[in-house]
Order: C-alpha cells, then sequence, then structure tokens
C-alpha cells in the first residue's frame, strides 16, 4: 500500500472509529454499573441524531404524523453557523441523556428493585427499543434524512494537503467528529479519574453494596450513568447522522451493534477499552480493500469472535475470576 | 376447512416460531445462552432453497422428485450440526454474556456473507421456491411443523430424563459443581449446542419452501432476540416454555393487525411488562413447584448485582 493512501486510511479510520468510542462508552458505562448491556443504546444513538435534525431543519416531509410539519418557518435560526449546530447537537444529546433517565426508570429501575433476572432486563431493554424505534417510524416515517447542506457554516468544505503526487482530502465533517470525540473523551476521563462524583461512580461500580454502606446514593449514581451514557450515545447520533445522513428510525441497530464488538474487544466496563476498541474497529474497516468493501460490516465481528476465543477479557479488560 | 384456510398459516408460523424457541431452548438446558439459532436457520433455509431452485441440483430434483424435501432437511441438519461443533467447541470455552456476543457475531458474519455471495441471490435472496411435496395451501405445512413439532417435543421428553439431560441440568445448575462429580462439561454443552443447531437447520430448510423466498432477512439479529424473548416471556425451566412464548409472540403481531402501526410498539410494550410481572415465564408462573434448594440469597434490593452478571447460575 502506498504511503498517501495509507494516511487517507489512517485518517478516516480514526474518524470513524472515535465515534464507535464514543457510542460505545455508553454501553460500557452502565454494563460497568449494573452488569447489564443496554440493548436500548442503539435507539438513544438513533433518537440523538433526530432531535439534532429537528433543531437544525425543523422540517418532517416524507411520511408520518408529523409529516409536512415545519417548525421553522423562516429558516431554523440554529442552521448554517457552526455554533447553532454545537448548541443543536448539545440539546440534542441532552435530550438523548433524557431519554436514558427513562429507559432507566421504565425497563431496569423496576427489575433492581425485584432483583430479577439480569436477561429479563434485557429483554425488557430491547422492548424499550421496539418502542422508540417504532414510535420513531410512526412519527417521521421510515425514510431517511439528510442534514441540511452547510450546516456547520461557512468553514472550507475540505481539508487538502499534497503528499508526494497524491492529495490527501480530510473531510470538514472527520475533522470535527475526530476532535468533538477526543475532547469529550477527555472530559469524561477526567470527570471519571478525579473528581468526586467519578470517585463515587467507581465505588458503585466497584461494589455498589459497600458503596451504599460508605453514604453514596446508588440509586443517584445510576440515574447520572444512564444521562451521561444517553448524551454520549445521542451525540454519537448527531456526529454519524450529520456525516451520513439518517438512514431512518433503524438506523441505531447496526452501530447498537458494532458497538457490542468495540465494548467487547477492548474489554466489558473498560472505559479505555471502549476508546481502543473503537479505535481498532474503525482502523481495521479503513483498511478493507475497496473491491471487498462490502464485507465491510463483517469486519468488527469477526475481529469481535477472534478476539473472544484468544482473549475473552478483551485487550484491557480484567480476566473474570470465576467463582469456587 | 374454513377455519383453515383462514388460520392455518397463522398456526404453522406459530409452530414454527415455537420450534425456533425450542431451538435456543436447548442449549439453555444446559445453562448456554447462545443466540445462534437465527444462523443456523438462515443456513438450513438457503441449503433447501438452493438444493430446490439453482439449476446445478436439477439433475437430483428429477432424479429424487418429492424425495428432494427431506433430503434437503437431512443435509440442512448435517450441514447445522457440524457448523455447530466446529463453532461449538472453541466459543463453549466463554461464558454467559460473552458466548450471547460471540453467536451474535457468528450471525451477524453469516448475514454478511448470505448478502454478499452469488449462490444464495446476494441481497435479494432466493425466490420462486418450489412448494413441498406439492402443496397448494400454506396451512397443509402443518403436516411437516406438526410432526417436527411431536417428535421434538417427545425428544427433549425422553432427553431431560436420561443421563444427559441430568449431566446438561447438572451444568446448568453448577458448571464447577458438575464437573468435580466427573461430568465433563464440554463435551455436554457442545453437544446441547449442537442439538439446538440441528433443529433450527431442519426448521429452516422445512421454512424455506414455506415461505416461498429466502434471504438475509431470515438471520438477523433481530431474531435471536426474538427467540430470546420467547423463550423467556414463555418460560426458560420448561419445554413448554419456549412453544407457548414463541406461538404467543409470532401471534400477537397478527391479533393486532387492525391497530397496523401501533402494532411493534405494542409487542415492545408487552415484553417490558411481561419481563417486569412474570419473571418465571408464563409456563413458569402456571406451574408453582417446590422450590430447589436456596443458594445464598442475593443482595437486597438497591445494591446491584453481585458477582460476574450472566453466569450460568443466573439462568
Amino acid at each position: 500500500m502506498e504511503l498517501s493512501s495509507l494516511v487517507q486510511n489512517v485518517l478516516n479510520g480514526l474518524a470513524i472509529g472515535s465515534v464507535y468510542a464514543i457510542f460505545a462508552l455508553g454501553y460500557t458505562l452502565i454494563f460497568s454499573i449494573l452488569g447489564i448491556i443496554n440493548f436500548a443504546h442503539g435507539a438513544v444513538f438513533t433518537l440523538g441524531a433526530y432531535f439534532t435534525y429537528t433543531l437544525i431543519s425543523g422540517q418532517f416531509e416524507n411520511n408520518g404524523l408529523l409529516r409536512g410539519l415545519n417548525l421553522f418557518p423562516q429558516g431554523s435560526p440554529l442552521s448554517g453557523s457552526a455554533w447553532g449546530f454545537a448548541i443543536s447537537a448539545l440539546v440534542g444529546a441532552l435530550a438523548a441523556g433524557l431519554v436514558g433517565v427513562i429507559i432507566e426508570r421504565l425497563a431496569f429501575r423496576p427489575m433492581r428493585t425485584r432483583s430479577a433476572d439480569p436477561l429479563l432486563a434485557l429483554v425488557s431493554s430491547l422492548g424499550v427499543a421496539l418502542v422508540i424505534v417504532n414510535l420513531i417510524q410512526i412519527l417521521v416515517g421510515a425514510e431517511s434524512y439528510s442534514f441540511p447542506e452547510g450546516i456547520y457554516g461557512d468553514l472550507p468544505p475540505a481539508l487538502l494537503f499534497h503528499m508526494g503526487e497524491k492529495v490527501i482530502i480530510i473531510r470538514t465533517v472527520q475533522v470535527i467528529i475526530f476532535a468533538v470525540s477526543m475532547v469529550l473523551l477527555l472530559i469524561l476521563g477526567y470527570v471519571i479519574g478525579r473528581t468526586r462524583t467519578g470517585k463515587a461512580l467507581r465505588a458503585v461500580a466497584e461494589n455498589p453494596g459497600t458503596a451504599s454502606l460508605l453514604g453514596i446514593s446508588v440509586d443517584r449514581f445510576i440515574v447520572i450513568t444512564f444521562f451521561l451514557a444517553g448524551l454520549l450515545g445521542g451525540l454519537a447520533g448527531t456526529l454519524v447522522g450529520s456525516s451520513f445522513g439518517i438512514a431512518g428510525p433503524y438506523f441505531g441497530v447496526t452501530y447498537g451493534l458494532k458497538g457490542l464488538a468495540v465494548i467487547v474487544l477492548g474489554g466489558l466496563g473498560s472505559i479505555p477499552g471502549a476508546v481502543v476498541g473503537g479505535l481498532v474497529i474503525g482502523l481495521a474497516e479503513a483498511f478493507v480493500p475497496a473491491e471487498y468493501s462490502a464485507y465491510k460490516e463483517a469486519v468488527a465481528f469477526a475481529l469481535l469472535f477472534v478476539i473472544l476465543l484468544v482473549r475473552p477479557q478483551g485487550l484491557l479488560g480484567r480476566a473474570q475470576i470465576q467463582k469456587v | 376447512m374454513d377455519f383453515l384456510q383462514q388460520y392455518g398459516f397463522l398456526i404453522a408460523t406459530m409452530i414454527q416460531q415455537g420450534l425456533l424457541g425450542l431451538s435456543l431452548y436447548a442449549p439453555l438446558m444446559a445453562g448456554q445462552l447462545s443466540l445462534a439459532s437465527p444462523g443456523f436457520y438462515a443456513l438450513g433455509g438457503y441449503l433447501a432453497a438452493v438444493m430446490l431452485t439453482n439449476p446445478a441440483f436439477e439433475g437430483w430434483r428429477s432424479a429424487l422428485g418429492y424425495g428432494i424435501y427431506p433430503l434437503t432437511w437431512i443435509l440442512a441438519a448435517l450441514a447445522c450440526g457440524l457448523l455447530g461443533v466446529v463453532v461449538g467447541v472453541p466459543a463453549l470455552r466463554l461464558r454467559g454474556i460473552y458466548l450471547a456476543l460471540a453467536t451474535i457475531a457468528l450471525v451477524e458474519i453469516l448475514r454478511v456473507l448470505a448478502l454478499n455471495l452469488s449462490i444464495t441471490g446476494g441481497a435479494v435472496g432466493l425466490f420462486g421456491i418450489p412448494q413441498a411435496f406439492g402443496f397448494v395451501d400454506r396451512w397443509q405445512y402443518l403436516w411437516l411443523f406438526l410432526p417436527l413439532l411431536i417428535l421434538t417435543l417427545l425428544f427433549f421428553r425422553q432427553l431431560s430424563k436420561s443421563r444427559t439431560g441430568r449431566a446438561f441440568r447438572a451444568i446448568r445448575e453448577d458448571e464447577l459443581a458438575a464437573d468435580a462429580m466427573g461430568v465433563p462439561p464440554t463435551r455436554y454443552k457442545v453437544l446441547a449446542f449442537v442439538i439446538g443447531a440441528v433443529l433450527a437447520g431442519i426448521v429452516g430448510s422445512m421454512s424455506a419452501p414455506f415461505l416461498n423466498t429466502w434471504n438475509a432477512k431470515q438471520g438477523t439479529f433481530d431474531a435471536s432476540i426474538a427467540y430470546l424473548a420467547y423463550v423467556l416471556i414463555g418460560g426458560s425451566r420448561s419445554m413448554w416454555g419456549p412453544l407457548v412464548g414463541g406461538a404467543l409472540l409470532s401471534a400477537l403481531p397478527e391479533l393486532l393487525r387492525s391497530l397496523a402501526d401501533w402494532r411493534l410498539v405494542i409487542n415492545g410494550l408487552v415484553l417490558v411488562v411481561a419481563s417486569l410481572y412474570l419473571p418465571q415465564g408464563i409456563v413458569g408462573s402456571l406451574s408453582p413447584k417446590p422450590k430447589p434448594p436456596k443458594r445464598p440469597t442475593p443482595p437486597p434490593v438497591s445494591e446491584g448485582p453481585s458477582g460476574p452478571p450472566y453466569t450460568s447460575e443466573t439462568l
């Protein structure tokens, strides 16, 4: 492979990989606290994209109950500038975070208070996902939506630089995605590693019983976790949506599954693991040769399968100790 | 006859889905949560669809006549059994949620292959699959699914009474203790996994003519989840549970047909409510049994789970 295409692939891979990482962090946060995989996370991803789309465009033209609705007849005040996009993305992510909290209330808390089989929480979170995805379909139809042109304002359309004879093109969206993801990861790393909240979260993850004896309100931190997870998932949805458009209500399903591959690859419940896993899968996908691009979708799962057989605890995970 | 004309297809679908629920129940008998059934179901179906439509098998079809159908069942069973062993031996080293994720990966890989190979018809899939034994009406597939169901239930009943079935239960209750008592866990876990794979493969090979077309939508993650829901909503402790769950949940969208767009929303709500109020599943709640000797009580409310999640003892 030539050096220029190598560089291009690496950059593409990092951009998409960083989105996988922040999406997968939502799974990992919840898994590390509750030991349960929240299968509604993909639906939150989809919702985040739709929330931001609504703020920026406000128009639902194709189908569904909201057909013909136009929230901003004069054009959205948030559309057309980088700040407008940032604000919409933030509000969209906050809304997705709230949905995360609602999911916790509906699907997880009742299970916890009954100390039910964790598998039932899994089925109930799937039920919630089914409800969300189909509500979206009823409201706005099954068609895909594209974010309006120029949502970032008049940023240059692409970064270009020459390398030998080849031109390396990095789309602005990719730079934004990568930068936003890295900033988020740094903030999250700081919050969890350095602040009191983070310390309490880690205590709850380590041992909920002991944490509650030490005066930490476990329920409150579980709500915080779901809020953070929803926020990250929703933001990932917006970032992917702004890059490829929102591919209908089932948009998040593929990412939901890939996110699972990411967290297992990195190590279930490990935060740095989710980041590493996301980047590894993003890079691996970017290096699939164009003539085999149809098989790209399988790369994450092939990697997942291999890593499970070779190192079941994942790249950065701790080995599970079996009770005797 | 009118009744069969009208509801025969639905009843056949209910039995078919019940059988798929049972294919996920088989590995659960040995405490293994595998979500691979849709992969084997799709594989069995593709095998039958290819043999029944591909020009390369024209000679076989004219030579065997209706005998081609039983042949597709046998070949599907063999292929799925073989794949089950090949995948099962390494994968069953994994526990709980890790095994579930590995089997999800298997289903996804098979799906992507089916979408891109030419023999499977790519994204369009295979269509115009001739009706089994020249059946005219869909309800006639009851002649295939009902006997298969009865055979499967008899098999599971005999199995659970046998030494193998007791070994499965021992592993389900406590794998380490079973191992210590001289029950080799890996061998029995793979066996349980393969039983499920073979059943799903046979159901697939019967379903290809039943559905008339076969494509990559047959083996998806959604299907994995649907079958898991059959087992958990129906009850995971008895072979009747997956059957009842499969029949009810596959009939639900049909019963809600008048609600059109809302039926999948209601389906989702049913999953949430049922997992809340019927933690033992429908069959489990109907048959109160003397509780087995209690393990150390789980920690009280709001302390969250303890110990490794999704280990075999949570099932």
